[in-house]
């Protein structure tokens, strides 16, 4: 070789990257004090350095070292090599060593984890089919563990035991009928136990019918959870996606007076959407004028998105927006009104339901929940029941289990007193996916039945049938397809 | 269009025509050149997929920090150096992207099958040129769409990898639904195009365009798990690209084939009514699954050649390893529901994917045997591509294993879009099939390149991004098991979960070593291929066909006649052989009986006197031999 293949300047080089990276990807709170544009950046409290933050260098300090010495012995290795004409470093012997290194280093790795990670698991199961969930993990752990750590060792003790070595020759073996048989039925038998079990564990678990359960209607929405309880006559109403009001009705539930109200709101809303349609060059000038009143540098971006709405008008977006928007709602109060005449849709089930903001959830009592979601996908997952659920618009899932300890026996058990079973949101939702939680309290029969005794109907008995606007409800109950039908028309006339 | 044909007559007379820049390393249609093509671009687009994953990961080690320099990059990203909570959702869905799509699928298959298939096989060149090239191009144009996305005013894809609608189907679900989601759709299309025209195009090269005694039980395994892997492709790419379409009708023309009961913040109650979601989980999942071994089998291929060659064994059991290649290939177009245990699917079927999915664990327990098998009693030499090699076994292992769990309904329900999926598809075909790669990388770039890369610096890549993939993603189990969920932007809801930011950290700082090991691995690759010490024709002493070409790539690959093969791939270390290896293309009285191969009954099935004249005659006797019949 004429010339050394990474030099002092290869060195230099990669020494010079590694301390570009190290900076640029230094957190630190140094960093942002030094910046200029501080002002812009809210700074932080106050400055100080923690251990976490002496950690921190260290970890970079150990990197940075462990690419210095790889450059050098890299250097050394290669000048001596070349003065003397030796290997130095015999390359078969330290990887075979470092795989041995690898397998005890890798072994005290995973006997860490099991231990001290170990420990930061979930508890026993806080219900009754978790148990039989455990039960199957431990088993699969079981075989599971052992295969790896046969395979593993092996695999590295091999590496070692059978490195390069001088006039040695491999074994010509290239096939045995026998050993192979045997090791593809030993796992299928293995796999086989796995599989029963399983099958069996799963089959309790979702298809046993569980005459006792109570039902609890989940309702997941961007980004929360509602549930709802059947109330005193442990039906619930019925509810369709077309009647949620985020204000009154958050989970669409039949109650006439405040679906027709909501019906009302639509119709208005299209109205004027459609006035909106009519006007929009007047609109557009408005804007205009609004616009010349403003400047750039003074109102930054209220500046561009005035512009940005004008440009809109200009190029008809906002027209097919608005034509959208009206034939949307239109289809809406169709839905409405086809469903306002029905019995079976409107039969009052709904008035002495509860939405609640927490799940309480009596101990030992057997539950089913039955999950709606308004928007898109979420999971509904409870570690510690070991119960996950997707929540899929357009169509109901649900899980039921046992609840079989209370919070109390869990605060106990885990000696901390903050703690509370949550259910919380397990599939990619949107942007606050990681904000979606609702509480469960696993409690008492008599402490249930005090909570649920304090939570509020959703029609209050007292005062039957007061949703926002009263006057104008009953005005269109009376005779509802007439109020549609002169209201909708002309609007959808221009929406079409 | 340059036909093989064309290739053979010329090369045969050593006349090298002059071709522009522009003919020989853009628009070549030379797979050897393609293969290079694919690799780097491949390369490139790891690098952008590892730097998101460290983004990613420096929110989860410290998400109260600060990091200044990130708005300077990331801009209103990360406002006051703390990245934001739809781009973290962004980061994560398009590192997935590029790691399953562009990296893995394209950089690993795309670039060995077209470099080792014309070669391993004894072909002058692919069965089609042109549409090899078309296929590159595709991809390339793929790269370029979705690296677009990041420069669109909402932002990225960022519904994860899996794009579930309807959050990826309603504009107004999530900033990354918008003009992003669109990007993507188009993007992965047009991989879909480039996938499928690889795909038909390796299938008619394994088929029709073996060399004179190249039967199908002589060849190496690598050939055999591209065949498997592009027709696994070819079988499934286009359910997806029918659920991409459908997903785009839903977007932009007011379908409602995934869509029905949405009430929308800021828009209200939908019109759409009467689709399901669960149908595109069930399109998704079908190429989905079968992707994962598209993904893995191409490297279980490179390491089934690697590790013979280095142990100076005859892998053990051939035929074992083939039929568990095709065992695995079918089983895993009938077990795509166990993505989707609790999405509500009638839990009979659950039971019945449940069955399915644990047989595929036999196919693979049989492979991790003979793997360790082969080493054992073996010679081994320690090149960077054999630990490359050895480290895909372990993680095979230890991520397989994990499998049996998830595989299980039942544990399924506590472990489903946990921690635990995480560590377990990163170890079995994250860091199994980028290990099979570099392994590949190691192995042919004195093929690709005619220089050897660096070993020193080779065993430095391997150990620290070895060591530090397993602190990466063993950990992760058991923040799995503890019931911490995927795609958490932060914990500030659910505290509990805080006793992990510690182990989050550790994580964090593996992972940015990892990402120095892959500096080492980029200034070794770039240097050695300009600089790197010369290679000989067959550095590694192997056994195969492509090291019988020259160093210099030339068109046709062999100068002369292309060589016969006389035996199957691995007779290494034979006894009545001086040498540790016996290559397939020296003449030799014996068959050899290295895999047990019976003489072979059937003609030589390409000759140089019949070449193919076409690749629409290519791809028509293809599809004969495949059905086995002919239309005629």
């Amino acid at each position: 070789m004429k010339k050394m293949m990474f030099g002092w300047s290869g060195a230099k080089l990669l020494l010079w990257a590694s301390l570009l990276l190290t900076s640029t990807l230094a957190p630190l709170s140094v960093f942002a004090q030094a910046d200029p544009a501080s002002d812009v950046i809210p700074a932080p409290k106050e400055f100080s350095l923690s251990t976490a933050d002496l950690v921190y260098y260290a970890y970079w300090l150990l990197a940075l070292l462990v690419l210095l010495v790889i450059v050098y012995i890299f250097n050394i290795g290669a000048a001596s090599e070349k003065l003397t004409g030796r290997t130095v470093i015999n390359w078969t012997k330290v990887n075979a060593w470092l795989s041995i290194i690898f397998l005890v280093a890798g072994s005290a790795g995973v006997a860490y984890e099991l231990v001290y990670h170990g420990k930061l698991l979930l508890p026993e199961a806080a219900s009754a089919h978790g148990d039989s969930i455990d039960n199957m993990f431990n088993w699969t752990f079981g075989f599971t563990f052992a295969v790896f750590v046969i395979t593993e060792v092996l695999l590295f003790w091999f590496l070692f035991k059978y490195r390069h070595k001088e006039g040695r020759k491999a074994a010509y073996y290239f096939h045995n009928n026998q050993l192979e048989v045997i090791w593809t039925v030993i796992p299928a038998i293995v796999l086989t136990f796995l599989v029963l079990r399983g099958y069996s564990t799963w089959h309790k678990i979702t298809q046993t019918p569980e005459p006792k359960a109570k039902q609890i209607e989940v309702f997941g929405y961007q980004f929360g959870w509602k549930a709802r309880y059947a109330g005193d006559d442990n039906k619930f109403g019925e509810s369709n996606f077309n009647f949620i009001d985020p204000a009154t009705n958050e989970l669409g539930l039949a109650i006439k007076p405040t679906v027709v109200a909501l019906r009302d709101t639509l119709m208005a809303d299209t109205g004027r959407l459609g006035n909106d349609l009519r006007n929009l060059s007047s609109m557009l000038k408005t804007k205009a004028d609004q616009l010349a009143k403003m400047s750039l540098a003074a109102d930054g971006k209220a500046y561009t998105d005035l512009e940005r709405e004008m440009e809109d008008i200009r190029n008809g977006n906002k027209a097919s927006e608005l034509r959208k928007m009206i034939k949307r709602k239109g289809v809406q109060i169709q839905r409405i009104n086809a469903t306002l005449d029905s019995k079976d849709v409107f039969n009052e089930a709904a008035n002495d339901d509860k939405i609640t903001t927490e799940i309480h959830l009596v101990k030992g009592q057997p539950y089913t929940f039955r999950y709606r979601a308004r928007d898109v996908i979420h999971s509904a997952y409870m570690p510690y029941f070991r119960a996950q659920m997707n929540v899929v618009p357009g169509m109901m899932t649900s899980f039921t289990f046992t609840p079989t300890k209370t919070t109390k026996q869990m605060q106990d058990e885990l000696k901390n007193p903050e703690f509370n079973f949550y259910l919380f949101c397990a599939k990619i939702c949107g942007s606050a996916h990681y904000n979606m939680k609702i509480k469960i309290v696993v409690e008492s029969e008599a402490e249930y039945n005090a909570w649920i005794e304090k939570q509020k109907r959703v029609v209050d008995p007292v005062q039957p049938a007061t949703p926002v606007a009263p006057a104008e409800a009953k005005d269109t109950t009376a005779n509802p397809k007439t109020a549609t039908n002169r209201n909708i028309k002309p609007s959808l006339a221009m929406g079409f | 269009m340059s036909t093989a044909a064309a290739h053979g007559a010329h090369a045969d007379a050593h006349e090298h025509h002059h071709e522009s820049f522009i003919r020989k390393y853009i628009f070549s249609t030379d797979h050897k050149m393609i293969s290079r093509q694919f690799l780097i671009t491949g390369i490139v687009m790891g690098v952008i997929g590892m730097m998101m994953s460290i983004l990613f990961r420096l929110q989860l080690a410290w998400p109260d920090q600060k990091f200044a320099i990130l708005e300077f990059f990331l801009g209103r990203w990360a406002k006051g150096g703390v990245l934001d909570a739809n781009f973290y959702m962004a980061l994560v869905t398009i590192h997935g992207t590029i790691m399953v799509f562009y990296v893995l699928t394209a950089g690993l298959s795309g670039t060995f099958s077209n470099l080792l298939i014309p070669l391993q096989c004894g072909a002058r060149d692919m069965a089609s040129p042109f549409l090899n090239m078309l296929s590159y191009w595709f991809f390339f144009l793929s790269s370029v769409v979705l690296c677009w996305s990041f420069f669109v005013e909402t932002g990225p894809a960022s519904a994860g990898w899996t794009v579930y609608p309807p959050l990826s189907a309603l504009e107004k679900a999530m900033p990354g639904s918008g003009f992003g989601m669109t990007l993507w759709l188009v993007a992965i299309a047009l991989f879909i195009v480039s996938a499928l025209l690889g795909g038909v195009n390796y299938i008619s090269t394994v088929l029709n365009m073996r060399t004179k005694g190249m039967s199908m039980n002589r060849l190496p395994l690598t050939i055999w798990a591209f065949f498997f892997t592009a027709i696994l492709g070819l079988l499934s790419f286009p359910v997806l690209l029918g659920a991409a379409l459908f997903l785009i009708f839903d977007r932009s023309f007011g379908t409602s084939f995934y869509l029905s009961d949405i009430w929308l913040n800021g828009v209200g109650a939908l019109e759409n009514v009467g689709g399901s979601p669960i149908l595109y989980q069930h399109l998704f999942w079908f190429l989905g699954h079968p992707e994962v071994y598209i993904i893995l089998m191409p490297a279980l291929g490179i390491t089934s050649e690697v590790i013979a060659t280095n142990a100076r064994k005859p892998i053990f059991g051939y035929t074992a390893m083939v039929i568990s290649l095709m065992g695995i290939s079918v089983l895993s177009f009938i077990v795509w529901g166990h993505h989707m245990f609790i999405t509500g699917m009638n839990p009979f079927l659950g039971s019945v994917f449940m069955f399915l999915t644990l047989v595929i664990a036999v196919p693979s327990a049989v492979k991790v045997f003979n793997y360790l098998t082969t080493l054992w009693r073996g010679n081994i030499r320690f090149t960077p591509a054999m630990l490359f090699a050895i480290g895909l076994v372990s993680f095979f292992i230890s991520g397989g294993l994990t499998g049996i769990y998830l595989g299980n309904a039942a544990l399924d329900i506590n472990l489903h879009d946990s921690y635990f999926v995480v560590a377990h598809f990163h170890l079995v075909m994250g860091s199994a099939a980028i290990f099979g790669m570099f392994s590949g990388i190691y192995h042919w770039f004195p093929k690709m390149f005619g220089r050897l890369m660096n070993n020193t610096l080779g065993y430095f890549h391997f150990w620290l991004t070895f060591i530090a993939a397993y602190l990466v993603f063993f950990p992760m189990h058991f923040m799995g098991l503890a019931g911490v969920p995927r795609r958490y932007y932060a914990f500030s809801v659910l505290p509990e979960f805080n006793v992990w930011l510690e182990v989050n950290q550790l994580i964090t700082v593996a992972a940015i070593m990892a990402g120095f090991a892959q500096v080492l691995f980029l200034w070794n690759f770039f240097y050695s291929i300009y600089r790197g010490k010369k290679s000989g024709p067959n550095p590694w002493n192997s056994n195969t066909l492509e090291w019988s070409t020259p160093v210099e790539h030339i068109h046709g690959n062999w100068p002369g006649e292309i060589p016969t093969v006389y035996r199957g791939p691995y007779e290494y270390s034979r006894e009545d052989r001086e040498e540790d290896f016996y290559p397939q293309h020296i003449p030799g009285d014996d068959e050899g009986h290295g895999h047990g191969a019976p003489k072979t009954k059937t003609a030589p099935v390409h000759t140089e006197e019949a070449p193919a004249a076409t690749g629409g005659n290519v791809l028509f006797s293809a599809l004969k031999k495949v059905l086995g019949f002919s239309p005629r």
